[in-house]
């Protein structure tokens, strides 16, 4: 029986994904062994035309990364997704939005005038934006175009699973790739990575309060954080309470407070709503009936860029998105 | 972005009128409210209210669905500071000042979002603060 078709592919990404199909280590023999890879852009010399000369629907699964920024990730994500039975949505970018998709809080307009015009390091006298055709010695040139706005995969294809994660971890991935390939994948639509919170398997759970209160906000550069304590204790923002577990505590284990790269547990509409949430309750929870608006106001001023804060991961995926996004423009 | 009426047809001015969703605390605000102006007349004829058993138990992500389906602002009224049974309304203050500082970057000004607090016997009061809040909205416009 001819092996299971599988293809990779990015979008919107930073490369990190695919480095964590590498980190599959010595178990990648097996699942190449297993499957036939029949594209991967980042390892593979196969084109475009080799996937479009496929069956539609005869490629088993696809795993995806990246959010859908460009029209060139848009034509492929689509051709993938028609050729494919299975669309996995692979890391955070691909899931929720994903750092790429904190350029929702701009517009293509404002993104290309920084990054074209005024950013210090710019020469470019001309003022040139790119353009999606252009002639150059009289032959014709064109480029993707440039989205208005970051669109995680789901946004623009019809996706079957999600692994979630920045990246994903090896186990993760082995375990989806091997459900796939036995066939015991759970209800579609699901996140393939248990549905607990991140504080609930937390190696420093043991060590945070019953009740936790935050008298004052501190940032990771601001102090010396104890490895051995629960972030929260220490002050610092952990997103551990709104945030899906699975992902082996790396951030935790690095000396790291969670950022939310898992996204929320099953059923939560807007991570970020969760984070902001769970925050302003124990922000100033210890003698809170004592304090004055002014003192609530100058506690919770003290965390910074909160929309950046807690949309890190989901801004593309978040209830408001963004307004002119609302608005279907 | 203000609304303007002025020379459209009385249909369509109906049409404009502000969508103000209304948060009510089951225990102090919503008494209240029953006893006051805006629960007289038409069910149709006023803001929309949903009680909530306390204030701090109005998820964030609930404010947020409000505005992502087309609410203009959103009111939320709870018990006055020393008035709450289960502290609630402490976390509410946090929340909605976090929220707040949380909208404009999402595109919401954060104006459109209030907390005030009411007591039970304080309906007058609850009749004009949703009125005046409802007038700076429809100030603002949709979203």
């Amino acid at each position: 029986m001819a092996k299971p078709k599988v293809a990779f592919y990015w979008c919107a990404s930073c490369g990190g994904c695919e480095e964590a199909v590498v980190d599959l280590a010595e178990d990648i023999l097996a699942v190449v062994g297993a499957v036939d890879i029949v594209f991967w852009p980042v390892a593979l010399d196969f084109k475009k035309s080799d996937v479009e000369a496929h069956e539609d629907g005869s490629v088993a699964v696809s795993f995806i990364n990246g959010a859908v920024r460009t029209s060139e990730q848009e034509e492929m994500v689509k051709l993938l997704r028609r050729k494919s039975g299975l669309v996995v949505a692979f890391g955070s970018c691909a899931h929720l939005g994903g750092i790429p998709g904190l350029a929702n809080f701009h517009d293509r307009k404002s993104i290309f005038e920084r990054v074209y015009k005024e950013a210090p390091s710019n020469a470019n006298p001309g003022g040139v934006l790119p353009q999606t055709q252009t002639t150059v010695d009289g032959k014709e040139l064109t480029l993707p175009e440039f989205h208005d706005t970051v669109r995680t995969l789901d946004q623009v294809i019809d996706v079957d699973y999600y692994l979630p994660g920045c990246a994903p971890p090896p186990d993760l991935i082995l375990g989806a790739v091997t459900a796939i390939l036995e066939g015991k994948l759970p209800e579609k639509g699901a996140v393939l990575a248990p549905d607990k919170s991140l504080c609930d398997t937390c190696p420093l759970n043991d060590s945070k309060p019953e009740k936790v209160s935050l008298a004052e906000f501190k940032r990771p550069h601001q102090i010396l954080a104890d490895p051995e304590k629960c972030y929260l204790a220490q002050g610092l923002i952990c997103h551990g309470p709104a945030t899906r577990s699975g992902c082996g505590e790396r951030c935790i284990n690095a000396n790291m407070p969670c950022r939310g790269c898992f996204g929320p547990t099953k059923g939560v509409r807007d991570q970020g709503a969760k984070i902001l949430s769970f925050l302003a309750s124990i922000a100033g929870l210890e003698g809170e009936e004592k304090m004055t608006d002014e003192e609530v106001g100058r506690l919770i001023g003290q965390i910074d860029d909160p929309a950046g804060l807690f949309y890190f991961y989901s801004l593309p995926a978040s209830l408001l998105k963004r307004k002119n996004l609302r608005q279907g423009a | 972005m203000g609304v303007t009426t002025e020379g459209k047809p009385a249909a369509e001015e109906k049409s404009l009128r502000p969508k103000v969703l209304v948060f009510c605390c089951n225990w102090s605000t919503y008494p209240g409210f029953q006893l006051s102006r805006l629960g007289e007349g038409d069910e149709g004829d006023r803001e929309p209210i949903i009680i909530t058993m306390c204030t701090g138990r109005l998820d964030p992500e609930l404010i947020l669905e409000a505005f992502s389906r087309g609410a203009w602002g959103v009111f939320v009224a709870g018990c006055p500071p020393d008035e709450c049974e289960h502290n609630g309304n402490y976390k509410t203050r946090r929340r909605i000042l976090l929220l707040k500082k949380t909208l404009g970057p999402l595109g919401v000004e954060p104006e459109r979002l209030a907390l005030e607090w009411v007591s039970t016997g304080e309906s007058a009061k609850l009749a004009k603060l949703v009125g005046d809040f409802t007038a700076r909205v429809a100030q603002l416009g949709p979203l």
